[in-house]
């Protein structure tokens, strides 16, 4: 129901022109999941971890993903993430054809568009939160000047100046996780992807670190979160419940 | 670009080294075992290769040899060689009348072993030679004090002789040796002369000689059995140029007084000290084989720790794979960051290979008689070679890293 109504088909110009141009055209929003199918094979069994998902997310959305384990959940965190490919269906993100690309072309992708954070920070343990957060500027070419004051200035984002050559267990969880939030958003992805930020934290720490998503949303940042915790999912604007495969629910909430 | 990828490699490299001292310091002592083994290997072929040539060199003139079989290092001569019919002192005279090449020809006898007795002193070990007046010219080696055995001498087949300074120092320790009378394998001679010190060619003294004339050594040998005792005509060319010319022009006249049939091989041996260098260089080149099958397997046994301690980091450091993928490492990137590392890893321990290697060869050099000697392109190969280890071996655990899936990476603990 709502579904059809909220996510509403980006590309309504595109189908004027008829459905042969409909299933090439590029869609106008940020995100666009069309008809996505995952399926892993267990032995002789075929395991639909997704089936014909779709989905759009405009530029400064902040949605939530949420759903029991085993709902489809990280698949389909992986795929938004493009870590991953669908089995079926395609994938668009910032009107790149995702669902059709190779290793490589995933990881330049990962690079410049989608910035995440995991819900174990995932940082280098020997490498200082500067190095760590200038990470993604090595593999994107970014040449060292550029890059330390980039990720200076990600770090100052994040209220982080003072800690800048701090290694990962010399800060507190909330610290780590602003590191790996500078980190994702230094390159300016399209999307910050979040799986269960606040997984490892204490709540007044999650509490931080959600009403920094709330600033970065504010300042015009794209936002996911991933989370099984209805009061982070109940911080965003829209939120997308799946169950077995399927969106049983996307509702606007704000 | 490309360069930053190599920096933040290099660095990474050197950090995980840094974390890893034990695991890393034995991986890099098996390559340097490795290097060292081919350092010290190719050193002592280079010393040995240039002491040789440099002996060589020592050894005066590019004289030729003519005998009637080859010098066979190392192994007896075939029967049908002891049989052949011997070269003449008729067959020197030949040469000497129509060489055009030739400056000088000595013809010689050489016994191997004399005994010389004088007053209570005796010495068994100097090498008899019978000789022409010609020896001091072709061999570059003269009389130091008295004279040389003259034509009248070999005219006469006389009871004098011509002591190295070998046989002077056993013989007359503290006595003037000139004019004194001593007996040579039993009969009597006058010394006449002493020759000019010569030093040593491989630790074997070149001073150990006895001259007689020719015809007097003739006089006391009738009849000669090689190896004991050999008639060599000795050589030397007008210019250094003239060698190879020498070598056909006597072959020539050899040939035509031997009657060798045209087309059939030579049935005496013409020699020149470039054979020599040739018989060392293929003796040092199956060294060589050896010694470099031994280096190889050497720098397998270091490069397969090195693949031991590539797979256990690429396995420990899964999820970091994971982490870089995840924020944009291609697999180029993951290719490049574990090689590297492996190269640093082998490079280190090419360094002191390398560094070993070249004090142990000073160390031989200077406590042992053998020569031992590095040259500049073996320093190049070694961390050539080191590098090439770390590539091969580093290779298979860097493309698991950058195969993984960064979804599994990133799950595991």
């Amino acid at each position: 129901m709502s579904n059809v109504i909220l996510a509403a088909p980006p590309q309504t110009a595109a189908l004027d022109h008829g459905d042969l141009l409909a299933h090439d055209a590029v869609p106008a929003s940020l995100i666009s999941m069309r008809d996505i199918w995952k399926t892993y094979q267990m032995g002789a069994e075929e395991v639909h971890a997704l089936r014909g998902v779709e989905f759009d997310v405009h530029k400064g959305e902040y949605l939530a993903i949420i759903g029991p384990s085993g709902s489809g959940k990280s698949t389909l965190m992986n795929l938004i993430g493009c870590l991953d490919t669908p089995t079926r269906g395609r994938y668009w993100i910032n009107g790149k054809l995702v669902s059709e690309m190779n290793d490589d072309e995933l990881a330049r992708i990962r690079n410049q568009e989608v910035g995440f954070v995991f819900q174990t920070f995932n940082l280098l343990a020997r490498a200082s939160a500067l190095h760590n957060v200038e990470l993604p500027l090595i593999y994107a070419g970014v040449g060292s000047a550029e890059r330390h004051e980039k990720a200076r200035q990600s770090l100052t984002a994040v209220d982080l100046a003072d800690r800048m050559m701090h290694r990962p267990n010399e800060l507190s969880g909330g610290q780590r996780q602003r590191v790996a939030i500078a980190r994702a958003l230094v390159n300016h992805p399209s999307i910050l992807l979040a799986d269960e930020p606040t997984g490892a934290l204490d709540s007044a720490t999650s509490h931080e670190i959600m009403n920094l998503f709330e600033r970065l949303h504010a300042e015009g940042n794209t936002i996911i979160v991933v989370t099984h915790e209805p009061d982070i999912a109940a911080r965003a604007h829209r939120i997308i419940s799946i169950r077995d495969g399927h969106i049983e629910r996307d509702e606007r909430t704000k | 670009m490309f360069f930053d990828d190599l920096k933040e490699s290099a660095a990474m490299a050197v950090d995980t080294l840094r974390a890893n001292k034990l695991r890393s310091s034995l991986t890099i002592l098996g390559v340097a075992i490795g290097v060292i083994t081919v350092t010290f290997m190719v050193s002592i072929i280079q010393g040995l290769n240039r002491a040789f040539a440099e002996q060589i060199e020592a050894l005066g003139s590019n004289t030729v040899w003519a005998s009637k079989f080859d010098p066979s290092f190392g192994r007896p001569p075939s029967s049908e060689n002891l049989h052949r019919k011997d070269l003449t002192v008729a067959d020197a005279e030949a040469i000497r009348r129509e060489s055009q090449f030739a400056l000088s020809v000595s013809p010689l006898y050489r016994q191997l072993a004399a005994t010389l007795r004088y007053a209570d002193k005796q010495t068994e070990t100097p090498i008899l030679f019978g000789v022409t007046p010609y020896y001091e010219m072709t061999h570059s080696s003269y009389v130091g004090r008295g004279r040389f055995i003259s034509d009248a001498d070999l005219a006469n087949a006389s009871n004098v002789c011509v002591l190295g300074v070998d046989a002077v120092r056993a013989l007359f320790p503290f006595e003037e040796p000139l004019d004194k009378e001593l007996k040579i394998d039993g009969k009597p001679f006058r010394v006449i002369g002493v020759m000019e010190p010569l030093g040593n060619f491989f630790g074997q003294s070149r001073d150990n000689s006895v001259f007689m004339p020719l015809t007097t050594f003739e006089k006391y040998h009738p009849d000669y059995t090689p190896p004991e005792i050999v008639f060599v005509i000795v050589l030397r060319p007008k210019t250094r140029a003239d060698v190879a010319a020498l070598v056909d022009e006597i072959t020539d006249i050899l040939r035509r007084r031997r009657r060798v049939p045209a087309g059939a091989p030579p049935n005496f041996g013409v020699s020149t000290q470039d054979s020599l260098l040739d018989f060392y260089n293929q003796l040092t080149g199956a060294t060589a084989l050896v010694l470099t099958a031994v280096s190889f397997v050497a720098l397998m046994i270091g490069g397969i720790g090195v693949m031991n301690i590539m797979l256990v980091s690429v396995t420990e450091r899964t999820r970091e794979i994971g982490i870089r993928k995840a924020v944009g490492a291609t697999r180029a990137n993951i290719l490049w960051q574990f090689l590297i590392e492996a190269v640093v890893l082998t490079a280190i321990g090419g360094a002191v290979g390398l560094a070993v290697g070249e004090a142990a060869s000073l160390l031989m050099n200077r406590y042992s008689p053998l020569p031992a000697f590095v040259p500049l392109w073996a320093v190049v190969v070694g961390l050539g070679i080191s590098a090439a280890v770390g590539i091969i071996f580093g290779l298979w655990p860097a493309w698991k890293a950058a195969r993984l899936d960064p979804i599994e990476a990133l799950r595991y603990e």
